[in-house]
């Protein structure tokens, strides 16, 4: 009896969709809302048009001066004509989730920028993904290990941990085994609670392989043990901008990208810090991620800004834009912009299709005046299992260190 | 005019009420609107969410793990530093109140007044940063004790630690505490002293038996005060520890603002809810205090 309803239902079911199907032509099947590539959005022409239209990119969480993000949003605007706008820069991953999950409509952002520790809660077990599949242009050049087979999150750039210090420590550190040596007394820390912050926490990831543990990346024992070590002597200090800047702190790890916005502001207050990296193992942390909102309030900048923030091209910035260039058809303006990843390139992150382009030959100069020594070995990137394991570890004895 | 006329018929209870209402209850509903919508209605709200689960069910599970470590921790140090940074800060500030109040000149006062209302919001990040520039490894007060002989950071000491972070925290408990406990001793009225003075008490009797008795609510009121804004203290907190000194109010902000933890959300908030019943606990004996002395003051 149940069976037979149910063949019922499935046939009513077949008949209204075959019935769409029939009554839709193919021309007017394009919902930019609902595209899972750009040939599903009319092709990137019709993809740059609607754009257009819309007129708006709503961000969330990705301040200027973080991996060349300025760069990247003043380029989008002056090609596109579109308005970006980044609700609260510098808020945590965390704030990205909720909002989504929370905000009404007019707040939600259109795209994602989130740490690899809070991956998994875009897609809860048993409801809904809070993102959309889209998969890019050149999806097939971003690594396997670093997206979602059906496109709901995908890796953006990722960065390496370097050595932070101030010149005017007694002797220069090297490797992250140097933290705890006597000289440097009260001057070493972290940069922040690595239980909260993923800059924090991939620096006792960065630690760990530098203090024995380079075999094991899901084991952070020995990097866990390191800051004990430096702990024993003074309690650690906050590593940020403002403590840098003071000389309150003057050693510890930081990514590699934010070195050319760190340097100059500490310039400005008369001293001098320098960035080097690790002389034995450098870890290559696991890449930040984007994704497009399920609740996009702007669908078609949502997948234009994924195209863009993904595309390969060397070509003009947004300064290097002439009159005539903005004239062009979308494809061609597209096609003569410099593109997302050489942005992050250019910031000294790992754009995360660095492999790809190097084959290419697409990849431009870094800006970054140092260069992983020779001598050294890059660990990485560490697995999102990986960094769950270590997760357990830090979150379970960092208090009670 | 006819309308009036057939409720007049009317037993008139109802108007009685209509009054009533309108005479006590109405001018309080802005009031109770904000104290509703602002305290009630969120305290209700996290209270209901700390026992969901992840998934909306109903759980212990949010409870059982914010009594283990390393939330307990939070909690031992959080309620330490509230008490002895509101104990070392409550004495000196109830004794300078005192001697401002009744030895100081107006213009004293007017000055302390205002200073303390500055000094006692002094939080977050532009306090630490005062403190790193004084008292910090670099600070100009460290130079100076270091050339006097002093060298503060040859031990472990730290603006981070457990005695940097209380003597920061002193930083804004002592004017606070002079902001609070001044109404008390201005109440203290001077009639009291002597009439005390004309019946042969001598100093000594009338502050045993007369003003400490009468300030001791006062002074377990402010203590109180004192007590939660150390032990709910955030930011300056935050902008001076890297995790290594566990507190509530970091433990919570960094799982419900964090770019690590997952999805624990509903276990910060049952933090907030034992930080409430801590606060609340630490109410009771002054709820007890008070009503004996407002025995005394009316007999």
């Amino acid at each position: 009896m149940r069976a037979k309803r149910l063949i019922a239902a499935a046939t009513a079911a077949a008949v209204a969709v075959g019935i769409v199907a029939i009554a839709t032509p193919a021309t007017a099947a394009i919902d930019i809302c609902k595209a899972k590539n750009v040939k599903e959005a009319g092709g990137l022409d019709n993809l740059i048009k609607a754009a257009k239209k819309e007129g708006k990119l709503a961000l969330i969480t990705t301040p200027r001066d973080w991996a060349n993000y300025g760069a990247i949003h003043d380029a989008y605007e002056k090609a596109f004509g579109v308005k970006v706008t980044v609700d609260n820069p510098d808020g945590s991953s965390q704030y990205e989730i909720d909002t989504m999950k929370t905000a009404p409509k007019s707040k939600q952002p259109d795209s994602i920028d989130i740490g690899p520790l809070v991956v998994a809660q875009l897609t809860p077990p048993g409801g809904k993904p809070l993102s959309t599949p889209y998969k890019v242009i050149n999806w097939n050049d971003i690594p396997n290990a670093a997206k979602d087979s059906t496109g709901l999150w995908y890796g953006n750039y990722g960065g390496k941990l370097a050595i932070v210090y101030n010149t005017t420590l007694p002797s220069v550190p090297t490797k992250a085994a140097d933290f705890a040596k006597p000289e440097y007394k009260g001057f070493v820390g972290i940069t922040g609670d690595p239980t909260s912050s993923n800059q924090a926490f991939m620096s006792v990831l960065a630690a760990s392989i530098g203090n024995g543990g380079e075999k094991n990346l899901s084991d952070v024992s020995k990097g866990l043990a390191l800051f004990k070590a430096v702990k024993a002597q003074a309690p650690l200090v906050k590593v940020n901008g403002t403590n840098l800047a003071t000389g309150t702190a003057k050693l510890g790890f930081m990514w590699d990208f934010n070195a050319l916005g760190i340097i100059p502001a500490a310039k400005a207050a008369g001293l001098d810090l320098k960035f080097v990296y690790p002389s034995d193992f450098v870890l290559q942390a696991p890449p930040y991620i984007n994704a497009i909102n399920a609740k996009a309030p702007n669908c078609a900048n949502a997948r234009l800004w994924q195209e863009f923030v993904y595309s390969q091209n060397k070509g003009k910035t947004a300064a290097q834009l002439t009159a005539a260039d903005l004239k062009l058809p979308g494809s061609k303006l597209f096609a003569l912009m410099q593109g997302g990843q050489n942005y992050f390139q250019q910031s000294g992150a790992d754009p995360i299709m660095s492999a790809a382009m190097t084959k290419k030959k697409l990849l431009v100069p870094s800006l970054l005046d140092f260069k992983v020594p020779s001598t050294a070995k890059i660990i990485g990137p560490a697995t999102i299992a990986d960094v769950l394991t270590a997760r357990e570890q830090i979150i379970s004895s960092w208090a009670s260190l | 005019m006819t309308s009036q006329v057939i409720e007049g018929g009317a037993p008139s209870r109802g108007r009685a009420f209509l009054a009533s209402f309108i005479k006590n209850i109405l001018p309080a509903v802005p009031l109770l609107l904000i104290v509703g919508f602002f305290f009630l209605f969120p305290i209700g709200r996290l209270i209901y969410v700390s026992f969901m689960s992840n998934e909306n069910t109903f759980t212990f599970d949010n409870f059982k793990t914010a009594v283990q470590e390393p939330y307990r921790t939070g909690f031992v140090n959080s309620i330490k530093i509230g008490v002895f940074s509101a104990a070392i800060a409550a004495f000196p500030g109830a004794i300078a109140a005192y001697f401002i109040e009744t030895r100081g000149s107006s213009k004293l006062r007017r000055t302390i007044a205002v200073m303390s209302g500055v000094l006692a919001n002094t939080g977050g990040v532009p306090l630490a940063f005062m403190f790193y520039a004084a008292l910090g490894i670099q600070g100009y007060l460290t130079k100076v004790l270091k050339s006097l002989g002093w060298d503060l950071y040859s031990g472990t000491f730290s603006l981070g630690s457990f005695i940097g972070l209380l003597i920061v925290y002193l930083y804004f408990q002592l004017p606070l505490m002079i902001i609070v406990f001044s109404p008390a001793i201005v109440s203290l009225r001077r009639e009291w002293s002597e009439a005390a003075r004309n019946l042969g008490a001598n100093q000594f009797n009338y502050w045993i038996r007369i003003g400490i008795p009468l300030l001791f609510p006062s002074f377990i009121a402010s203590f109180l005060l004192l007590f939660a804004s150390g032990f709910s203290a955030y930011a300056t907190a935050n902008a001076l520890t890297v995790g290594n000194l566990p507190l509530t109010p970091l433990q919570i902000g960094g799982l419900l603002d964090g770019n690590v933890s997952a999805a624990q959300l509903n276990l910060g908030k049952a933090l907030g809810v034992v930080m409430i019943v801590i606060s609340a606990c630490a109410v009771i004996p002054y709820l007890a205090i008070q009503r004996r002395s407002a025995k005394w003051q009316k007999g």
